[in-house]
């Protein structure tokens, strides 16, 4: 039994880090080198492809834009999401049961639905190829999945505590602010890891918006760069690698904030 | 009231927040304070701007009240959202446009500004703009040339001794010499570009017409007649033999192109768009178009397949109409458009055009010889034109000719109603 | 408690919620019963003709199987993968918790890099897959993967579940955590087997777990578009084109916005159904235990 677990283990790890290596290494390979072995060590290494990468495109553009928008949109949904939960929490009863469905209830409708209406609603407000308007879109967006983790952690936090604190005479705004957000501070932290990673990695919204070349988000220049480099394995294996560097950083930093983001929903059963 | 204090602690921190928005949108306003008029280019080949900005700064230096601002998008988003943000006229005052579905949604739209007058179109070569005209107006120009038909590696072509065959005998015993010789006879991108670009050399001379797909669509021709089923038997021909790599049908554009850069394969059936691409990769390649021929060599009424594509319009909801049409002017120019061909390595449609790469000359070739527009872009319905491609890719996924044809027919049906 | 602040607290995410995401959704439904191209600034109203053509098109029932199938495959396969994983690193050794973050790392990848990589790895005649397989000795193994019409979707399913297996680990993994030793204890002492443990013990406290693992992948797989946008596109011959796949196409390439309006509403009532069943049903099931 044991050693059934420990070959099942092996084996997994194999399958998850096999493609991992396989774009690590490409990536400091010639052209040359990838098409003799794709699999082998690179010998010799070479940061070349890298260099072309940065001196053909606007890569720190690239990663600025992409760090303004997921910053400034996880920041708006855990303000805003924070605060509905706790409303939520607070009504209770029917209206809060409500106010929950009708949030939850964006969770299952597909982007594609609203794509295009989207857009045209984009434009009649003269938002068009602004990245503030990206911000707010996606922001709405991803606000049904905020409003579900956030109302699952608040809920374990415990209602007498609330009920003590309003009787005691604070306002709605000092328990939620003074109270509630320093206690929630773990779920928060694991919801905007979560949103980190959508945010980071969004595809739809931001091609439907976008169409400045300086305004480009990382998930969109890769798109570009496979139309851009189409037989240059190594170079669009390296933008993979690159777009993928500030995830894996946050990651190896921030790992146990990633994993109870996740199990938010499970806690709350 | 203790809500006051809330209430401002709450519009504070929206107050907050709203700055890191602003500070988000930033660089975006156009300003036009200055008294120069900005008009805004939209097209989607990424890997062109450098070549466009130089073109740019030439026309701004010649008309400094003028500035154009560039903006491309991928291919894949250009087919999918240029014209939702073609309609509002704030983006694309000059802009590219695809030939076929993508051009005649957009002119049912109203979105082409009639150009018919312009004196600039005595620039061109008349046949290959033809396709951006309608009613006996010029809506839009197409400003680059593709050959739509493999490109060969001549020098393995050399080293067994194969030239460009005249008849369907000889294509196959071609692609047996070279088999037989352990090359892969032809690359070709199964997953993608593959039966799209291939399709139409093949169909070619099995219906020698313009507007045989255009009979389709409307339900006069179906794809269960002679024409389609002898191409799709055909094709079955070629991959029963072996005469595509192995599992064809999983390759992608850029395996297949590796292929043939690598010399493992001696044709790749895409097109000469490529050429430049290939050079670029391996600058020892050395290469050449031919066209299979599907008939016997009397029969054979075309020798290849263009496309002329890059279709540049003037939006019709553009602002500034009359600066838009001065920089297509100023694009029509032949050394403007020399200067983009040679840097570029594409073709264009102009007319006295000096090349000076060799990838250039191998399509230069053939302005002489006797081409059929792309045959695919004369479908208009985009759910016919997957039906048409997607038949193919059943037939090399082992189904009988005749059972694809009318599948993809069943398709066509229902969208002519 | 005041409940007119409480209102004032969630207006402001009500109305961006509302204005960007339920508005647009809704006015989908409005163009469902349109001809709107997308494009022309006028449209006229066609009935529910949209919605007759969307079930007659062989394109759409295509679609909608393949849907099914890869819901289902994704759903079972990687529930149970992430089941047993979980089960054997749910110990807070050293090895594990390492092995827990490798196995979660694929997650945090966009769609588009791991189609891309993918992509790679698929590729018949330079991929990695097949390269392995040729190089040790299993020839006949190799495929085709995403070329063959048979094993396409299901490529792309193993895919699915690659990036997103070790994510539903940490779910079964926390809901494990949750389980009091205690009880564990108790039912070794009574000489239980293990398998009896999992049964009797375990299992009928990790159906909260499991209730979320299984409704977060059904919406999530149904809902799939980006990874098979980037590989496959729908093809070879239409074997992987799935709901989004086929409505973003008839919006955007077809330039037919009204019938993948149609299209979309659909789609967006078998997903409510399908989840409703699932809450129904999951929460019987938990409930029995």
């Amino acid at each position: 039994m044991k050693w059934i677990g420990r070959i099942i283990m092996v084996l997994y790890a194999l399958l998850v880090a096999a493609p991992l290596y396989f774009v690590m290494t490409s990536s400091f390979k010639t052209s040359q080198a990838f098409f003799a072995n794709p699999l082998s060590w690179p010998n010799p290494w070479t940061i070349q492809n890298f260099v072309s990468i940065f001196d053909a495109q606007p890569m720190w553009q690239y990663f600025w834009n992409s760090a303004r928008v997921t910053l400034s949109t996880v920041a708006l949904d855990l303000f805003l999401g924070s605060l509905i939960a706790y409303a939520i929490i607070r009504l209770g009863g029917r209206m809060g049961r409500y106010t929950f469905v009708y949030f939850v209830a964006g969770l299952i409708i597909p982007s594609q639905v609203s794509m295009l209406p989207l857009y045209s609603l984009v434009r009649q407000l003269g938002w068009s190829d602004n990245l503030g308007a990206l911000i707010l879109v996606t922001a709405a967006g991803l606000l049904p999945l905020t409003v579900f983790t956030l109302t699952g952690f608040m809920e374990m936090l415990s209602k007498e505590m609330m009920e003590a604190g309003s009787i005691d005479g604070a306002s709605e705004w000092k328990i939620y602010w003074r109270l509630i957000l320093p206690l929630s501070g773990p779920s928060l932290a694991a919801t905007a890891a979560f949103l980190f990673v959508m945010v980071w990695n969004d595809l739809l919204i931001p091609m439907l918006l976008i169409n400045s070349t300086d305004k480009l988000t990382l998930p969109l220049a890769l798109m570009q760069f496979r139309g851009e480099y189409v037989t240059d394995y190594t170079l669009l294996l390296t933008g993979v690698v690159i777009t993928a560097v500030p995830m894996v950083i946050l990651f190896i930093f921030l790992q146990r904030f990633f994993v109870t983001g996740m199990t938010a929903g499970s806690v709350k059963g | 009231m203790k809500n006051m204090k809330m209430k401002s602690s709450l519009v504070l921190a929206l107050t907050l927040l709203l700055t890191v928005f602003l500070s988000a949108c930033g660089n975006s306003s156009d300003s036009s304070a200055d008294g120069k008029v900005t008009i805004s280019f939209l097209h989607w080949r990424g890997e062109d701007t450098q070549a466009f900005q130089k073109i740019i700064d030439q026309f701004e230096t010649k008309n400094p009240n003028i500035k154009v601002d560039m903006q491309t998008l991928t291919s894949d988003q250009y087919q999918s959202t240029a014209q939702a943000k073609l309609t509002d006229g704030s983006v694309g005052d000059v802009f590219a446009s695809f030939p076929g579905a993508q051009y005649a949604a957009l002119s049912k739209a109203g979105l082409y500004t009639d150009l018919t007058n312009e004196s600039f179109l005595k620039n061109y070569n008349a046949d290959l703009i033809d396709v951006g005209a309608k009613d006996g107006k010029q809506w839009a120009v197409p400003y680059q040339l593709v050959y739509n038909q493999p490109i060969y590696n001549t020098e393995i072509f050399k080293k067994y001794n194969l030239t460009p065959p005249t008849d369907w005998d000889g294509f196959l015993k071609l692609c047996a010499t070279l088999k037989q010789n352990g090359i892969i006879p032809i690359a070709f991108a199964g997953a993608d570009i593959g039966p799209g670009q291939f399709m139409n050399t093949m169909v070619m001379n099995n219906e020698p017409s313009e507007d045989i797909f255009t009979k389709v669509e409307a339900g006069q021709a179906k794809l269960t007649d002679e024409f389609w089923v002898k191409t799709l038997t055909q094709f079955k021909e070629l991959n029963d033999n072996g005469y595509f790599q192995e599992n064809s049908l999983g390759t992608k554009d850029a395996a297949a192109g590796a292929l043939f850069i690598q010399g493992k394969a001696a044709m790749l059936a895409s097109g000469s768009y490529q050429l430049a691409q290939n050079a670029k990769q391996n600058p020892e390649l050395k290469q050449a178009l031919l066209a299979p021929i599907t008939v016997s060599a009397d029969q054979a009424k075309y020798e290849g397949v263009h496309t002329s594509t890059f279709m540049l319009g003037v939006n019709s909801r553009s602002k500034h109409p009359t600066e838009a049409k001065k920089f297509l002017e100023f694009l029509s120019q032949p050394d403007v458009a020399s200067q983009y061909a040679n840097e570029t390595g594409q073709n264009v449609t102009l007319k006295d055009i000096k090349y000076d790469s060799p990838e250039l000359n191998i399509a230069g070739d053939w302005a002489d010889k006797k081409t059929l527009f792309q045959p695919r872009f004369t479908i208009l319905n985009s759910e016919n034109q997957k039906a048409v491609t997607n038949s193919i890719q059943a037939v090399l996924g082992g189904a009988a000719p005749e059972q694809a044809a009318q599948d993809a027919q069943a398709i066509i049906d229902q969208q002519i109603k | 408690m005041n409940r007119k602040t409480l209102w004032f607290f969630m207006l402001p995410g009500l109305l961006l919620y509302t204005g960007l995401f339920i508005y647009p959704a809704l006015s989908g439904l409005f163009y469902s019963f349109t001809n709107w191209d997308g494009v022309s600034t006028s449209y006229d109203f066609v009935g529910i003709s949209n919605y007759k053509d969307s079930f007659d098109s062989i394109v759409f029932r295509k679609a909608f199987f393949n849907n099914v199938k890869f819901m289902l495959t994704v759903v079972i396969i990687q529930t149970i993968v992430s089941l047993i994983l979980a089960l054997i690193l749910a110990k807070n050794t050293r090895t594990r918790v390492f092995l827990r973050a490798l196995y979660f790392f694929p997650a945090i990848l966009s769609s588009v890099s791991v189609g891309l990589i993918w992509s790679f790895i698929y590729d018949p005649s330079l991929g990695l897959l097949n390269t392995a397989l040729t190089s040790g000795g299993l020839e006949q193994f190799t495929a085709s993967w995403t070329g063959d019409a048979n094993i396409a979707l299901y490529a792309i399913a193993f895919v699915q579940i690659w990036a997103h297996a070790g994510q539903m680990m940490i779910v079964f993994i926390a809901g494990l955590h949750a389980i009091p030793e205690e009880l564990m204890e108790a039912a070794r002492i009574d000489g239980a087997t293990r398998f009896q443990i999992f049964r009797k013990v375990t299992w009928p406290l990790l159906a909260p777990s499991a209730t979320i693992v299984v409704s977060y992948t059904t919406i999530q797989s149904f809902k799939a578009f980006d990874l098979i946008f980037v590989m496959t596109d729908g093809g070879p011959n239409y074997a992987t084109e799935i709901l989004t796949t086929y409505i973003y196409h008839l919006a955007f390439s077809n330039y037919s916005f009204g019938l993948a309006s149609a299209g979309s509403m659909i789609f967006l009532v078998l997903l409510g159904l399908l989840t409703m069943a699932q809450f129904k049903a999951l929460r019987r099931g938990g409930a029995n235990g």
